[in-house]
């Protein structure tokens, strides 16, 4: 019996190749099928945009080659997949996941996504995947539960999309139904009010130099979003609770010549302009405008990365959790496979005993019914004597964790390898 | 019995500001349940104690029923603004009058001397007077809360005050909420207050009432930009903060002015 993992993740593989390794929810039986073809009794495959990874159960000698050929196919002929990836087994293969699903081997720690993708992982392979599988993916499922609810692993805006969600929700009271201005079409803008709309904010105006390119975008986001070229968009100030800034100019488009009379307007309303390009497009002067809170894309990492940090100091209580819970899944997995061990060295013994008692008795044939009962009572009971004692010692270690390593020496000395062909 | 119940009330609401303010060291927030849960029991013991201070008599059950009413709108704020920063402010607050209170010493038996009985009237006063001090209180807590995020936010500020203070909205409308319902109460108290003792044939001191009357219309006019001409934000902050200064000048004035018994303060 054992587990193992081989994949790649974001730090063994460049994007390039990670991107390569990505398999479609359609894809995955395909691949899974293959691997398990060639001598693995149940696999799950978990593919996000920073990871691709095999879970199986009992792996043959030849999977792992099977597996990094498989990933090769996907490259360019020529390179392997195996100097990207690792392999983890048994316990380690347990943590790897359990660290996985609470997010301590994510690029951006902590983040809470991953959850959602363990899950997903699961439930396209639940068909492949087998008794030990479903019992480890739903572990890991409530390992990094626990780990978000008993620890701050996933407090705080730890990526610049959330830190902007984090810095507007510092200003208002609620963030739903608050209404959006977007300037410009970079894809860190989207992303924000992506994050934004997904708070409750609406976006109810989009500007860019090219009014194709806003109508686009408005359309992409929804809502009613209404497109406008630039320079319309300064009036607009006057209405927006957020400005998302994030055109290609060369230089600050916002000006406070451009703006200050239209915020005039709004009274002691704040505003919040999250400026995303770089180089900015807001004059700084603006944000010395009364109730206008201005910040830029360092600002937004400054947030970002002491939520990071804070995130940080909460490793240790989020490991203890994971060896924990590894701790209590070995337990179980040990005591899965102690019942089927202890019969056959049982079944093994009887049989000696019955062929011993057999050919002891054949030579004293002139002993009585009596004395020979007497005798083959006591071969019972020196057999249950002698396994007595290992059993229960068995028993204990599969609950404490340690059964699994004792299997392994029960079964080279009994000479049991034929039960994992089984 | 009233000593007992005060001293349970000031350990708990030692441990609530402590729940308050150990975050700001860097340590993590405890859990929402402590915060309110903690203030809240000291809310019931204190209760228990002040309940039989009744009727007061001397600065120290005032002193006490100020503290009750201030940890009562701190608990409030937490459970329906989620402000527990205002904390910051009402828990030392609280719990050093209460310590005052029994510094000075919690005789409910002086109630029985000979003349200091209060009537029924005169404790509403009390009673009305104390709460909407205490409401002003926790508007002025609620300004100063936001003219600090306020200034950490300009500034691109992003530490403890940024992360544990409540949005800028949130603490203006709590601002607003305990400041609009603080004016009225106060009038009531005073106006009870003039009532007791001209009816008791009382002589109302001339200084007492340009004074009083000056305060009131300091706290009318912070009341009434908000209301009236709807300042919201920094500037209506800094009308509660004024307002909220002008009532502790005035008394401080007052008392060194003209000390004396007949006032509950």
């Amino acid at each position: 019996m054992s587990i193992a993992v081989f994949g790649v993740n974001h730090r063994t593989a460049p994007l390039e190749v990670r991107e390569r390794f990505a398999h479609a929810a359609r894809e995955v039986p395909g691949s899974l099928g293959r691997v398990l073809a060639a001598g693995a009794r149940g696999g799950v495959l978990l593919s996000t945009c920073n990871r691709t990874e095999f879970y199986l159960t009992e792996p043959g000698d030849t999977v792992p080659e099977i597996v990094w050929t498989l990933l090769a196919e996907r490259l360019v002929e020529g390179r392997g997949a195996r100097e990207f990836g690792y392999a983890h087994r048994d316990r380690d293969a347990v943590r790897h996941l359990y660290r996985v699903s609470s997010g301590l081997d994510s690029m951006l720690l902590g983040e809470s996504q991953i959850q959602g993708q363990v899950r997903e992982a699961w439930e396209i392979s639940k068909g492949q995947a087998g008794p030990v599988l479903h019992r480890l993916f739903q572990s890991a499922l409530l390992v990094g539960a626990r780990v978000r609810s008993e620890t701050g692993l996933g407090m705080g805006a730890a990526s610049a999309p959330s830190a902007a969600v984090a810095l507007a929700g510092k200003i208002f009271n609620r963030l739903a139904g608050r209404s959006a201005l977007i300037l410009g079409a970079g894809d860190m803008a989207e992303l924000a009010a992506t994050c934004l709309a997904a708070e409750g904010v609406r976006v109810t105006l989009v500007a860019n130099r090219s009014y194709e390119r806003a109508q686009a975008i408005a359309e992409a986001l929804g809502g009613g979003a209404r497109a406008l070229a630039l320079d319309e968009a300064w009036e607009h100030f006057g209405e927006a609770d957020i400005v998302l800034s994030s055109t290609a100019a060369p230089h600050a488009v916002v000006t406070w010549e451009r703006v200050a009379s239209a915020i005039a307007r709004r009274g002691d309303r704040p505003l919040c302009i999250l400026d995303l390009a770089v180089p900015r497009d807001v004059e700084p002067a603006v944000g010395q405008l009364e109730n206008v809170f201005l910040y830029d894309v360092d600002d937004l990492q400054a947030v970002a990365a002491q939520a990071a940090a804070e995130r940080r100091t909460e490793i240790p209580a989020a490991e203890r959790i994971v060896s924990e819970e590894v701790e209590r899944f070995w337990a179980w997995y040990g005591g899965l496979a102690v019942v089927p061990v202890l019969k056959e060295v049982r079944d093994r013994l009887e049989q000696m005993r019955a062929a011993e008692l057999e050919r002891a008795l054949r030579r004293l044939a002139h002993l009585s019914a009596e004395d020979r009962e007497q005798i083959e009572h006591l071969s019972h009971a020196l057999l249950n004597k002698f396994l007595h004692r290992p059993t229960i010692a068995l028993k204990e270690a599969a609950r404490s964790g340690r059964g699994y390593g004792l299997l392994e020496s029960l079964k080279k000395l009994f000479d049991l390898e034929r039960l994992d062909d089984g | 019995m009233v000593l007992f119940p005060h001293l349970i009330a000031l350990g708990l609401y030692a441990l609530a500001t402590a729940l308050v303010l150990v975050p700001f060291s860097g340590l993590r927030s405890a859990p929402r349940g402590l915060t309110l849960g903690v203030p809240l029991a000291g809310v019931v013991a204190h209760s228990i104690g002040v309940a039989r201070l009744t009727p007061f008599h001397g600065v120290a059950p005032t002193l006490s029923l100020l503290a009750l009413f201030l940890v009562a709108l701190q608990v409030v704020s937490e459970g329906a603004f989620r402000a527990s920063a205002v904390g910051v402010f009402t828990g030392p607050l609280a719990t050093g009058l209460v310590g005052l209170a029994l510094l000075i010493g919690i005789a409910p038996e002086a109630a029985s001397a000979p003349g200091a009985e209060r009537s029924p009237w005169s404790i509403l006063h009390i009673t009305v007077s104390l709460l909407g001090l205490a409401l002003l209180a926790l508007a002025f807590s609620a300004a100063a809360l936001y003219l600090l995020q306020f200034r950490e936010l300009k500034a691109k500020r992003f530490g403890q005050v940024f992360r544990l203070f409540p949005p800028l909205e949130r603490l203006d409308r709590l601002n607003h909420l305990a400041l609009v319902l603080g004016f009225p109460t106060v009038t009531l108290g005073v106006l009870l207050g003039f009532g007791v003792r001209y009816a008791g044939g009382a002589h109302v001191d001339a200084a007492q009432v340009v004074w009083g009357m000056l305060t009131w219309l300091v706290l009318g006019w912070a009341v009434g930009v908000r209301v009236v001409r709807h300042w919201v934000g920094r500037r209506a902050a800094f009308a509660s903060i004024a307002s909220f200064a002008a009532v502790l000048l005035v008394y401080l004035a007052l008392k060194l002015s003209a000390p004396g018994t007949q006032r509950f303060l």
